[in-house]
């Protein structure tokens, strides 16, 4: 029978298991990358951060997941590596205890701050309590007023029944006023009836109060017409009290002064603008680490500024146009005035069809070094092919000319004028299709809500069709493998399918992000996006695409 | 009366500075890591020359390994300091043991080219060692000793005279009580 049991559950649990596999996977591992901080973006977490760590820890969890590792285990695992650091919810054992308590007690003091601040001003304000007064207090307070005597406190008085003292001259005289007001008939019978007993009653209250406690003496003086000085301490007494204030106000605001002065040297010193996606708003002044962790010292050195150079220049050659931007905008951080830093972000301008900025940039260059041969070619080149200014370009070229010792690159910017000396000037034409070239370039990007299905170990294929034909294989296909948004593309004839046929005319461009890596199969949940303006003539430059659609 | 008011508001606002202080005085990237004084990971890893090395086949060696990225300036800030190092060392049981992260191979061996490295270096194409390690930011290295325990973590960069005394303690394996920081670059 035990063992009839075991079967059933076996054959119970099976199709569940069964069915719980992928989506459930997918599902499971998000929960858990959710709960982990990114190392990379501190702020995000390992589910939504976009950075190839965070790709790489998601894609280890699904791979610990398949092993059949429980959550728990993965998280653990994490922790092992990274510490409680990488938990986005710090567990709420031992000294982590605090974090999880302290804003339940700092909540609760706050509030039970507020509701004793709020019920005293609300007694202060309403005046004490009504009913429940003496008759004997009641009558002592008419015998106060019969007596028409005027009320008036020292306002330096000091002393725990300061408050109450002042009370008591402010209900008296309020008391005489309405008594006043009443007998010149500024106000009616009613009100009189009315306002009189809840004045007289509240008076009796701050009178009770003040027997209650040991009664401070409150020197009566002259009648109507004379000024009666109440004093609760003598003239010596007090003026000792108003000079004591009076440090105490002058230390609140040196204090203030010196707090303002010291977050403001503190704030101004240790924050800055970001100057990447890498870098924090922390950091020089107080931790060392200078823009993206490097430390200014290190980054100052005329070594870094080289391998700094060096790096935009091996980004620059491999298309990677984000990092050899970052890498020159460091190289104008420490020295704004380089030229081949701005001639090279120029470049990169140009590349991005920026041609007004990168006429800028080029200018800049040319600004330190007038004579700076690649701001020349730059500048030359992008008012021959952007802007159609052929004597512009002339001037710049002929300038490089006569820097230019003889040789290849000397022909080559001669050739250069002297096919601009062929050519009218039509900066569209120029614009658009690249002379003579049988080549289609463009960068591919991809749409940010779709930032979160990418993978780093799909396969980009960028497919190139004859305009309107919809199926048979393409004219031409380009594979690049592990790709890094935003993309710059080039496809020419060494990328067609089948070789000898013309690679010319109208086609329609798109790209495909395929998971498996084969072309050949269209997986469900690969990205894909089409070139807006299909169909577009081979030889076009700018054709940008952007990912955005889901299969 | 009002000097006890000064103290109370005194006694709330001090330690709200002192927080205040303390959080924008620590680096926000920083993450302390929990390795130092266990065992190393274990891991294999394809060299560039396409031999497979696992960190077991080394045990009885101290080991210095060492993550860095051909994109990271404080990695090349390094590298030569690394090799003279490596050159002194070579012959005394004691390994080398680079592992290029989150780079191409092209990129890679340019960079071993550029600073003729000849100790042994491979690459960790998924990631998979460099989150083993807890990598956050590059160059960072750990010294292992004999029996295979972390002995020292460095991050950032390193110079001659740090390797060599560390490496002398891990020979000797004596745990270091703190990581070190250098100049570093933080991961992507």
């Amino acid at each position: 029978m035990a063992r009839f049991s075991l079967l059933l559950l076996a054959l119970l649990i099976f199709p569940m298991a069964l069915q719980a596999q992928p989506d459930d996977l997918e599902e499971q591992a998000r929960r858990i990358a959710a709960e982990l901080r990114c190392p990379v973006c501190q702020n995000l977490s390992v589910a939504d951060s976009p950075s190839e760590m965070a790709q790489q820890m998601r894609a280890l969890i699904r791979e610990q997941l398949k092993e059949g590792k429980s959550p728990q285990e993965i998280t653990a695992y994490f922790t092992s590596k990274y510490g409680e650091w990488i938990l986005l919810s710090p567990t709420s054992e031992g000294f982590n205890l605090l974090v999880w308590i302290l804003p339940f007690i700092a909540l609760t003091g706050g509030i039970l701050l507020v509701v004793l601040v709020v019920r005293r001003w609300v007694q202060r304000k309403s005046g004490y309590r009504q009913g429940e007064v003496d008759p004997a207090l009641i009558q002592r307070v008419q015998q106060d007023i019969a007596a028409d005597k005027v009320w008036e406190v020292d306002p330096d008085i000091e002393g725990p029944r300061a408050h109450l003292i002042h009370e008591q001259a402010r209900r008296y005289t309020e008391l005489q006023e309405l008594e006043f007001d009443y007998q010149k008939g500024r106000i009616s019978d009613a009100d009189y009836r009315d306002l009189r007993p809840r004045y007289e009653a509240q008076a009796a209250n701050v009178l009770r109060e003040l027997d209650s406690s040991s009664a401070l003496a409150m020197t009566e003086t002259q009648s109507r017409g004379a000024k009666r000085q109440t004093k609760y301490a003598g003239p010596a007494q007090t003026g000792k009290a108003s000079s004591r204030r009076g440090w105490v106000f002058a230390a609140i605001g040196a204090f203030l002064l010196v707090f303002g002065v010291t977050l403001g040297v503190f704030l101004s010193k240790s924050l800055r603008p970001r100057s990447s996606e890498q870098d924090s708003i922390t950091g020089d002044f107080l931790t060392g680490t200078g823009p993206g962790g490097i430390s200014a010292s290190s980054a100052m050195g005329g070594a870094d500024l080289q391998s700094l150079l060096t790096q935009g220049h091996a980004a620059f050659e491999r298309k990677d146009w984000s990092q050899a931007i970052d890498a020159f905008k460091k190289v104008i951080a420490i020295d704004s005035d380089h030229p081949e830093a701005h001639t090279y972000m120029g470049f990169i301008l140009t590349q991005a069809g920026h041609a007004d900025s990168a006429l800028l940039a080029f200018n800049r260059a040319l600004s330190t070094n007038p004579e700076f041969p690649l701001a020349l070619w730059g500048k030359g080149m992008v008012l021959y092919r952007d802007k159609g200014d052929f004597p512009g370009a002339r001037q710049n070229l002929e300038k490089l000319v006569d820097l230019l010792p003889p040789g290849a690159q000397r022909n080559e910017v001669q050739r250069t004028m002297d096919e601009m000396g062929s050519r009218p000037a039509d900066p569209v034409q120029s614009k658009q299709l690249v002379a003579g070239s049988s080549r289609i370039e463009g960068t591919i990007s991809v749409d940010p809500k779709l930032k979160a299905k990418l993978d780093s170990r799909d396969a980009l294929y960028i497919i190139v069709r004859s305009a309107g034909s919809a199926g048979g294989p393409p004219l031409a296909v380009k594979k690049v493998g592990r790709p890094v948004f935003p993309l710059s593309y080039s496809l020419g004839p060494e990328n067609m399918m089948i070789p000898g046929r013309p690679f010319s005319g109208k086609v329609d461009v798109s790209v495909r992000l395929d998971k498996d890596g084969n072309a050949m199969t269209r997986d469900p949940g690969s990205l894909k996006g089409d070139y807006k303006k299909n169909p577009v003539e081979i030889g076009s430059q700018r054709v940008d695409i952007i990912i955005d659609q889901v299969l | 009366m009002p000097w006890r008011r000064i103290v109370l508001t005194l006694a709330v606002i001090v330690p709200l500075i002192g927080i205040l202080a303390y959080g924008f005085s620590r680096d926000p990237r920083y993450i302390l890591s929990p390795l130092i004084g266990r065992p190393a990971p274990p891991f294999t890893v394809t060299l560039f020359d396409g031999k497979k090395l696992s960190l077991s086949d080394l045990r009885g060696k101290v080991v210095f390994l060492n993550f860095w990225a051909s994109w990271c300036p404080p990695c090349r800030a390094e590298a030569r300091d690394i090799e003279a190092t490596w050159k002194k060392y070579k012959d005394k049981n004691i390994v080398f043991l680079g592992i290029d992260i989150q780079d191409t191979e092209e990129a890679a061996l340019a960079f071993l080219k550029e600073f003729e490295i000849t100790y042994l270096n491979g690459r960790d194409a998924s990631g998979r060692i460099s989150i083993d390690y807890g990598v956050w930011g590059i160059p960072e290295t750990f010294f292992i000793d004999p029996e295979g325990w972390i002995t020292y973590k460095h991050v950032g960069d390193l110079g001659s005279q740090i390797i060599t005394s560390k490496l002398d303690e891990a020979r000797r394996g004596f745990i270091s009580a703190k990581e070190g920081k250098g100049s570093y670059q933080p991961i992507r």
